[in-house]
């Protein structure tokens, strides 16, 4: 018989079971703080360009922006794609490694889940604003009409696209949305009056009994095996919206695994920007600790090399094709004129993750923030190579063209920063940021106890302690009626 | 008759008239609620029914503004045709012949009233149906809200009573001053019209009537009336040339007859010639600047204009040393690969199947040009005396003088017909200064332009569709020109004008019938007046006989000709020298309020909405000039600031600059766009000479024009395929064939059966000159949106067929380069990229292989332009329709009634492309169906091969076997560009060929793959 080795404790500072939910829910329940108005304000203040932005965008049009006749997308679709990346560390951090039974995801997962969905959000805002007529949205989705046998295209990935984004969003709610139930039971509990009745609405009746405990369990389950294929599918089918075309530089068919590696590696990047900053702001290093900080820059670290060598094998097969105008085009990203985003792409997400691999820094939050924020300028400008340096050179020379953004454009997607974090900030401040219940599961205080209960009661017997294990609570619990 | 009814009853009450019934059968309620109770307080909580009443009363007070909001469609007022007039029905175009004001023959498309197109006249004896894009545009100006309105005395409006009662004293009055009456006028080749003046002139003793063109060929008549007393401006027949030899005369863009030059030049070079006689006509040509001729020749040689005097002196030596002939003392011009020598060679080894031409306005340099035409013996082939082209009779001289009698004040009237000098004479300030010494001046200007404004009295001419008109482009050929509209402004037409101030009272439609009647039929042997005009309005022209040709030589003296050839030269030589020219698109300038020709791209430079100066790139850095830099070109005590060109194959150490830009008050569209080159131009020796010298310094300051092709190279791609002659006979498919030829195809898509039509085109790279006249028939029959100078800078142009134009190294001169034209348009693929990504359909394809726009369905995702390997799409960024930003044409009512109506005009956000005018095939289908016939080859044309003057564009039907697009596709030249992607282009390129000895591309490294 043998004890599994030590492992490092998931939340420390040992606090108890209430003191977790005193800590998590003091957001919750008191008052704004000072750092929270002054996040809000700024994020507020850039949700309003936003709106300023795109309203101005829907009522010129497009025009508004830099794109011409060769380019026909350029920031728009660049932060598209950037937005549904960052998404996708929520997703994995919540499907699949509940499903791997990575047990420190717990206290990250709540606010990677949120990240998932406002990310989803902002990406959606450019599915409407980058189209013509944006009104006409629902063209796009297969309804009935009263056009005849008027179809979607299916053979347009941009109707998989939309597919996969509706998808992946609404599972994604559904998924964060009945795991906050508990904890907004929680909430439910510890307020009065009107917020009372809001939580209690919102808590959907939670009892908090076994049963429901075993249903969410399994509801948890179900849903991480739904959205495990779509932290692979969706990234997939929006890199199709590229590898399926004929542009030199799209037409690839590496893109859909450089494109999950790329955009699990963007989201756990803008998952540890954002965490760096909230555990320290919401006091919740106890829950997040730099174990969790470190296991996510080793995941940084993988996928930032898998995308490395991507952009290595598609300058190799490039070379290798024989074709002139795939050559060209990479020739071009490398040395053309929009060599600068081909570098600092190339320096942010290949070169500079490499530092992880020193224990120092990957356990310093000082460093992990500032490459956490690389890696965030870098994934973007990776869509920004991938997207204009494609465009601006294709097949006739006759048709190329530089391309120069907007203000327009430049608001467009600081403002849906500001979308962004004004939702999040939001969250933390009416939802518990962090998973309370599954936090407690980590606690390991009960079986603790009842391990020492134990060897308390074997020693009065005069029994060997040697290998006592406590494996399950139900083995626990037959002890305890057997101690009795 | 007794009621036999039934009567039907619903309750006891009713059927026994209880008087409880009775008192509530007429009301719509059962209870009657008083409205004070209502409104007493508390009653409404008090009543039971409140909340459902409330419901109701909501319930249809939503429906019932919801029922109103559904009725808010506009009221559209359409006048019907109560009396329908016989000739008109509603869709269906009726096309009238007519004539454009330069002379050539054109069809105008009308509907329900309006001219919207003008398509060239096919039996047209002088262009054969093309049309080039000045006279394409020319439709827009009939709808110019810039125009006057009304007469204008003084600067007020006037009515066109108190002009003519002004007028008329006022001539009185000068009558007797005793000073002259002049009426200054643009060349003029209308029979009548000079009849008219005639009659004026004969009204007024001793007025004169004195012609004079922007840009001059003077010289040529000039130098013509020295060496053969025939003051005529030659007929130049390059069809018969074998071997063509230009010295600065763009004959396929600007020179003198453009269209007619462009026919002819390309009889000896099209795909038909070439496949039959394994031959092609041979063009050399010395320029300055970059012309689309110069770009079409086989071989060319960027001259200073000092060389290139230097040259035809040359040129003439070598010559006269073949023939025996006197030869003259002047220093050599090197050209590389002995280019003189060589073109000398081949001139006398085709003597009498030869041209040579000149563009300069020397009279000294025409009559060399003279000398060499005698010496091979052109005069009778190449060149006909005997049939001249009047559409230039300008004299440089007589205006000279008559500025300088002007300014002695000995003209007491002035009368301002088609010109405008104060801003095109070459030294405005004098012919301002003089006019202020004249009593009366009138301007027949459509509006108070630079010379208008001041005028005493503008008497705004009509636009030529409104009027009648006649002209005679060569002395053989006349035309009739008939309005296709009503007047739209309270305008009159000059001749009407003129004959009212002559004191004649008669009509000028009844005076110009019968200046035909008496004049032009008997000599063209119509008898019965009626039939012959009737059948002429039908036509649109008389073709005479012509007098056959002579055979001239030249007898003079050339040693003080050729003295002053070199005496001009080396005033210029070692100078900085400039070369003003004309571009295909704005001309002289007098078309410059239109914004099709604004927008069109100069086939050179790809540059609109500006002109500027080009030096050549090696001169550029020698000045420390890059792109974008301003530069102050001064030439004796005249300066001006504007944007630089570097302009590839333009000769070292000269500038170049068009004219036709800088009005300043031309209308809105033209104002303010470029600088005025015309006070450059000076006059010397007799002449207007378009050379001069310059000194050139970088200025401060950015300029960005707007170009809609920057990356000028082809970078090696296997786009433009090409091949020399040479190669060409050994093997009709010589370059032709790309890298992957031979190699098999892999699809994913199912193969369908073509059945029926299968649209398709032919582009001969060989036979397009790139002038343009496409883009302007495009943008006319398309509805083609206008998006200004800082659109195009934003790379967002509209047009739906651009012309690429790629250079390429000259391995016999490197200071040239080769260019080659390759107009591009939706390509029609039957596996047309575009089509599977579109996520709505809203493109897709025909079963006529026509790849289709859904406007409607469109929702404005741009991934179909991103796919499209060709870039042919073009999105609607803005809403271009009444739009204060785009003040073009689309935003006014009178701009509006261009448009096409059988073409949709695009909303914002929707894409767009070259529909290969499905509009035309569908009611050329449908004529046929109704006509019970098949559809022939030819019946359908879309707007861009109907206009090309060089016939380089060819569309049909390719199931039809023997449609000549069929056949030129099955042309051994045939090829598609991109074909490698698969994506099945229904438009097939013929191969360029040159006629000369070595080419880059002669032989593509993987050719012999097969």
């Amino acid at each position: 018989m043998h004890e599994s080795i030590i492992r490092e404790p998931l939340v420390t500072g040992k606090p108890d079971l209430r003191r977790i939910t005193d800590d998590v829910l003091a957001p919750v329940l008191n008052k704004p703080s000072k750092a929270w108005w002054i996040g809000f304000s700024i994020a507020f203040t850039f949700f309003m360009v936003w709106i300023i932005s795109i309203a101005y965008t829907f009522w010129v049009g497009i025009g508004t922006w830099g794109l011409n006749k060769t380019v026909g997308w350029a920031w728009d679709i660049t932060n598209f794609v950037w937005w549904v990346g960052i998404g996708h560390a929520g997703t994995l951090i919540s499907a699949i490694l509940l499903l791997f039974r990575q047990n420190w995801r717990n206290s990250i997962n709540r606010s990677a889940e949120a990240m998932t969905i406002f990310a989803v959000i902002c990406a959606a805002t450019y599915i409407f604003a980058h189209m013509g007529r944006p009104w006409l949205f629902y063209w796009a989705l297969p309804l009935p009409n009263q056009f005849g046998s008027l179809w979607v295209n299916f053979n347009s990935p941009l109707v998989w696209d939309v597919f996969a984004i509706s998808t992946y969003f609404s599972v994604s709610l559904l998924f964060w949305y009945i795991g906050l139930i508990p904890d907004i039971a929680t909430v439910r509990d510890r307020t009065e009056g009107l917020r009372k009745k809001i939580y209690s609405a919102m808590s959907f009746g939670w009892t908090g009994s076994a049963r429901s405990w075993i249903r969410f369990e399994s509801v948890s389950l179900i849903l991480a095996g739904v959205s495990t294929p779509l932290v692979l599918s969706v990234h997939t089918i929006v890199s199709m919206d590229f590898a399926t075309s004929i542009v030199p530089g799209w037409h690839t068919t590496i893109f859909p695994p450089y494109f999950v590696a790329g955009a699990i590696f963007s989201g756990f990047a803008m998952v540890q920007t954002l965490l760096i900053v909230a555990r320290v702001v919401l006091k919740l290093e106890n829950y997040i600790t730099i174990k969790h900080i470190e296991l996510m820059n080793i995941i940084i670290l993988v996928t930032g090399s898998i995308v490395g060598v991507a952009y290595l094998t598609e300058l190799f097969i490039a070379w290798y094709s024989g074709v002139e105008y795939e050559q060209y085009a990479f020739l071009n990203r490398v040395t053309g004129p929009y060599w600068w985003a081909y570098w600092i792409m190339m320096t942010c997400n290949v070169i500079t993750p490499q530092l992880f691999w020193f224990k120092k820094l990957r356990t310093s939050t000082v460093v992990t923030f500032i490459l956490s924020i690389f890696v965030n300028i870098g994934m973007w400008f990776e869509r920004f190579v991938i997207i204009v340096t494609s465009l601006h050179r294709d097949y006739l020379p006759s048709s190329w063209v530089m391309y120069t953004n907007t203000w327009t454009e430049v608001g467009i997607f600081v403002g849906s920063i500001g979308l962004f974090f004004t939702l999040f900030l939001l969250f933390i401040q009416f939802l518990p940021s962090v998973a309370m219940a599954e936090v407690k599961l980590l606690l390991k205080g009960s079986s603790e106890e009842a391990k020492k209960k134990v060897i308390k009661k074997m020693i009065e017997q005069g029994k060997s302690v040697e290998g006592v294990v406590i494996a399950t609570t139900a083995t626990l619990k037959k002890g305890e009626k057997d101690a009795n | 008759m007794e009621n036999t009814e039934k009567k039907y009853w619903k309750g006891l009450e009713e059927l026994h008239q209880t008087p409880e019934f009775l008192a509530t059968q007429g009301r719509e309620f059962p209870e009657e609620i008083k409205i004070e109770d209502l409104l007493e307080s508390g009653t409404v909580e008090k009543t039971v029914t409140a909340r459902r009443d409330f419901l109701k009363v909501m319930g249809f007070g939503l429906g019932a503004v919801t029922l109103a909001a559904c009725n808010t469609a506009p009221v559209r007022k359409s006048i019907p045709y109560l009396v329908k007039p016989e000739e008109v029905i509603p869709g269906v175009p009726n096309y009238y012949a007519s004539t454009l004001p330069n002379g050539h023959g054109v069809l105008v498309k009308t509907r329900e009233g309006r001219p919207i197109k003008i398509e060239g006249n096919p039996n047209c004896p002088i262009t054969k149906g093309g049309v080039d894009a000045v006279g394409h545009a020319s439709i827009l100006a009939l709808y110019d809200d810039t125009k006057l309105k009304t007469p204008l005395k003084g600067k007020s409006p006037a009515s066109w009573e108190s002009v003519d009662n002004f007028v008329k004293d006022e001539l009185a009055a000068v009558r007797g001053e005793g000073k002259t009456t002049v009426i200054l006028s643009s060349t003029i080749n209308s029979p009548s019209t000079l009849a008219i003046i005639n009659d004026f002139i004969v009204a007024n003793p001793g007025a004169r009537h004195i012609m004079y063109d922007a840009v001059s060929s003077s010289a040529i008549i000039q130098a013509n009336k020295n060496s053969f007393d025939k003051a005529v401006l030659p007929t130049y027949k390059f069809d018969v040339a074998d071997v063509i030899v230009g010295f600065s005369a763009d004959f396929l863009g600007t020179w003198i007859s453009p269209v007619e030059h462009t026919k002819q030049y390309l009889t000896k070079r099209n795909a038909i010639y070439l496949r039959e006689n394994k031959s092609m006509s041979r063009h050399i040509h010395f320029e300055t600047n970059l012309s689309i001729t110069g770009a079409k020749a086989d071989s060319r040689f960027p001259v200073s204009p000092s060389d290139e005097n230097l040259a035809i002196l040359g040129l003439y030596n070598a010559l006269a040393t073949k023939a025996g002939a006197p030869v003259f003392a002047a220093q050599n011009v090197e050209l590389p690969n002995n280019g003189i020598q060589k073109t000398a060679d081949e001139l006398w080894a085709a003597r009498g199947r030869s041209l040579v031409v000149s563009g300069s306005n020397d009279v000294s340099v025409q009559v060399v040009i003279n000398a060499i035409n005698s010496l091979l013996e052109n005069y009778g082939t190449t060149i006909d005396l005997d049939n001249p082209t009047l559409t230039k009779n300008g004299n440089d001289a007589e205006v000279t003088e008559l500025i300088a009698s002007m300014e002695r004040g000995e003209v007491g009237a002035i009368f301002l017909y088609g010109v405008n000098p104060a801003y095109e004479f070459p030294n405005t300030t004098a012919f301002t200064n003089a006019l202020q010494k004249v009593r009366l001046k009138v301007s027949f200007a459509d509006r108070a332009d630079e010379t208008g404004l001041l005028c005493d009295v503008v008497a705004p001419d009509h636009h030529f569709l409104e009027a009648w008109g006649d002209s005679q482009p060569r002395s053989d050929v006349f035309y009739i020109a008939q309005p296709t509209i009503a007047p739209i402004y309270n305008t009159r037409a000059a001749q009407q004008s003129l004959l009212n101030w002559a004191e004649q009272s008669v009509n000028y439609a009844d005076y110009i019938k019968n200046y035909w009647q008496t004049n032009i039929f008997p000599k063209a042997g119509v008898l019965l007046f009626r039939e012959g005009w009737e059948n002429l309005l039908r036509t649109g022209f008389i073709k005479m006989n012509s007098v056959p040709a002579q055979n001239y030589r030249f007898t003079k003296d050339l040693a003080a000709v050729a003295q002053s050839v070199i005496n001009q030269s080396s005033t210029l030589n070692g100078k900085t020298q400039l070369k003003i020219y004309e571009k295909v698109g704005l001309r002289d300038g007098k078309h410059a309020n239109n914004p099709w020709l604004q927008e069109l791209p100069d086939p050179v430079s790809k540059v609109t909405w500006d002109n500027y100066a080009s030096i050549s790139p090696k001169f550029a850095n020698e000045l420390g000039i890059k792109e974008r830099d301003m530069a102050e070109i001064t030439v004796g005590d005249i300066s001006m600031v504007l944007p630089v060109l570097i302009q590839p194959g333009q000769a070292n150490n000269t500038v170049a600059m068009a004219v036709g830009y800088g009005r300043v008050a031309g209308g809105k569209v033209a104002n303010e766009v470029g600088k005025n080159a015309y006070p450059f131009v000076q006059i010397a020796n007799g002449s207007f000479q378009y050379v001069n010298t310059v000194s050139i310094a970088k200025t401060r300051g950015k300029y960005e024009l707007a170009q809609t092709q920057t990356h000028q190279s082809i970078e090696g791609r296997d786009i433009i395929r090409e091949t020399v002659l040479s190669e060409y006979q050994k093997d009709a498919g010589a370059g032709s064939r790309g890298k992957l030829h031979g190699m098999k195809f892999y699809d994913l898509w199912d193969k369908f059966e073509k059945k029926g039509h299968h649209w398709a085109m032919a582009i001969d790279l060989n036979a397009c000159t790139g002038c343009g006249a496409c883009v302007v028939s495009c943008n006319a029959e398309n509805n083609v949106a206008i998006v200004g100078r800082d659109e195009v800078r934003r790379r967002r142009e509209m047009h739906w067929i651009r012309i690429d134009r790629y250079y390429s190294e000259d391995i016999e001169n490197p200071d040239n380069v080769e260019v080659v034209y390759q107009p591009m348009l939706c390509q029609h693929c039957d596996h047309a990229p575009c089509e599977t990504v579109c996520p709505v359909l809203a493109t897709v394809h025909s079963s006529e292989g026509l790849n289709q726009m859904t406007y409607n369905r469109c929702i404005g995702t741009r991934y179909c332009a991103n796919n499209c390997p060709y870039k042919v799409r073009r999105f609607n960024w803005f809403n271009y329709i009444d739009n204060d930003k785009f003040d073009y044409l689309l935003n006014s009512d009178m701009g509006k009634l261009v448009l096409n109506p059988d073409v949709t005009v695009r909303a914002r956000g929707v894409m767009e492309k070259c529909s290969w005018c499905v509009q035309r095939i569908q009611s050329s289908k449908l004529k046929a169906k109704m006509d019970r016939v098949e559809l022939k080859d030819g019946d359908v044309e879309t707007a861009c091969s109907s206009s090309c003057p060089a016939n380089a564009i060819i569309f049909g039907d390719m199931n039809d076997k023997d449609s000549r697009v069929a056949k030129m596709l099955e042309n051994e030249r045939t090829y598609y560009v991109l074909e490698e992607l698969n994506v099945q282009s229904g438009i097939g390129y013929q191969t360029l060929v040159r006629n000369k000895e070595t080419s880059f591309r002669a032989q593509a490294p993987f050719e012999k793959v097969s």
